[in-house]
């Protein structure tokens, strides 16, 4: 077996072996292993840094959808307290005008029924007028008496009363 | 010397050129070679691959970022908070064991960790690393390791040297483990291979297939034994700290 007949080449394989992994160890501890452990923390940061980002980020998002919400709650209870008010008021109005309405109605009909009661007396004094005229014309062509105005206004009134 | 055509000839040292130091043989040889294309391969792989300014990473960036994740995980899962300190020399002992077997899984090339003075040298300096670490975070405490708590006490000179033993063969079953494994592979697929010269005609293709699917169970052993020699050190470390 060469590995244990080729003694006169132990030396020679001790020194390169010493020689090799020396360099390689003093190679890959200085420059290498840093290098890589260097771009792993690296990333590392940035992929945690880029999460505490994306939280935050989120957590904002989920602050401005509450504010987003508040405010439709807000504007829809605005706009059904407007609605609300803006029927009381028309109701209101409604009200005042119809009640204006049937006031001026109310002293129109008054000024009418007053207007149709003068009429009415003004008709009625013009009959009894014309009564006591008729009369008086009638009686002195019949029978050629002259009775005074006032006789003849006693006579109607008294014919008058007995027939109310 | 192992035979022309013998399944072990691939482990043997060849030397490129002859190269003395104080009377010591310090040739470059195969086995040389390998090592250096493995520490190349690794240090240009996870320097070319990575490019520190992208966010997002490319495929070959996610390999080495995937071996980076692997390792820190395996360290902090088994070890805990200590492990920051130990994550450069497990992750480089990994790396050198797991490109030094897949190197070796190319044809022709030279299978390092196949060598017991290579494995053994390797698992020597995590034995040593942990029991010096064990010696500074505990002083002489260090010793109360090899002695069970919750035992009858007839029991201990028993348990104790039991104990010691299983300690001290921790580097040579770190080291056998992946040696044989690889001698053991490596051989199997040259034997197959040989078949395949060997049979008459087309039956030959029989032992082929055989060779395809073994490449495959090799690379996954490749994988597994780099593995375990990782999670292996990052186990006596951990009890380098806590004792039990």
């Amino acid at each position: 077996m060469p590995q244990l007949e080729q003694t006169e080449f132990f030396v020679s394989q001790l020194f390169w072996l010493v020689v090799t992994f020396s360099f390689l160890f003093i190679f890959l501890w200085r420059i290498s292993l840093p290098r890589i452990g260097n771009v792993l923390e690296k990333r590392e940061r940035k992929i945690s840094e880029d999460l505490t980002a994306a939280k935050e980020l989120q957590i904002e998002a989920e602050k401005i959808q509450e504010t987003i919400e508040n405010q439709l709650k807000q504007a829809r209870t605005d706009s059904s307290d407007m609605i609300k008010s803006s029927t009381l008021s028309f109701q209101e109005k409604a009200q005042a005008e119809l009640n204006k309405l049937d006031n001026e109605l109310d002293i129109k009909i008054e000024k009418s029924a007053q207007a149709i009661e003068k009429n009415k007396n003004d008709s009625v004094s013009q009959i009894q007028t014309q009564i006591n005229e008729i009369t008086r014309l009638t009686l002195s062509k019949v029978a050629s008496f002259d009775i005074s105005d006032d006789e003849i206004k006693k006579a109607v009134n008294s014919i008058e009363r007995s027939i109310n | 010397m192992a035979a022309k055509d013998s399944p072990l000839k691939q482990f043997e040292v060849i030397p490129y050129s002859k190269t003395e130091v104080a009377n010591y043989d310090i040739s470059f040889t195969n086995s040389s070679l390998s090592m250096v294309i493995t520490v190349a391969v690794i240090t240009l792989f996870l320097t070319l691959t990575v490019n520190p300014r992208s966010l997002v990473p490319t495929r070959m960036q996610l390999i080495s970022e995937l071996m980076y994740n692997f390792i820190a995980q395996l360290l902090s899962d088994t070890v805990g908070d200590n492990a920051k300190k130990y994550f450069p020399f497990v992750f480089s002992l990994f790396m050198f064991v797991l490109i030094g077997n897949m190197v070796g899984m190319i044809p022709y090339q030279f299978t390092f960790t196949s060598h017991i003075v290579v494995t053994f040298a390797l698992a020597s300096v995590v034995f040593i690393g942990v029991t010096i670490l064990g010696f500074v975070n505990h002083g002489i405490k260090f010793f109360t390791f090899f002695y069970i708590p919750g035992v009858p006490f007839y029991m201990h000179p028993l348990l104790i040297p039991i104990e010691v033993i299983s300690y001290l063969s921790r580097p040579i079953s770190l080291s056998v483990r992946l040696f044989a494994n690889m001698l053991a592979g490596h051989t199997l697929i040259k034997v197959f291979a040989s078949f395949v010269v060997a049979m008459p005609f087309f039956t030959g293709a029989l032992p082929l297939v055989f060779i395809v699917a073994l490449t495959g169970l090799e690379i996954l052993i490749a994988f597994l034994q780099a593995y375990v020699f990782a999670i292996l050190t990052c186990l006596y470390i951990n009890d380098a700290y806590h004792l039990h």
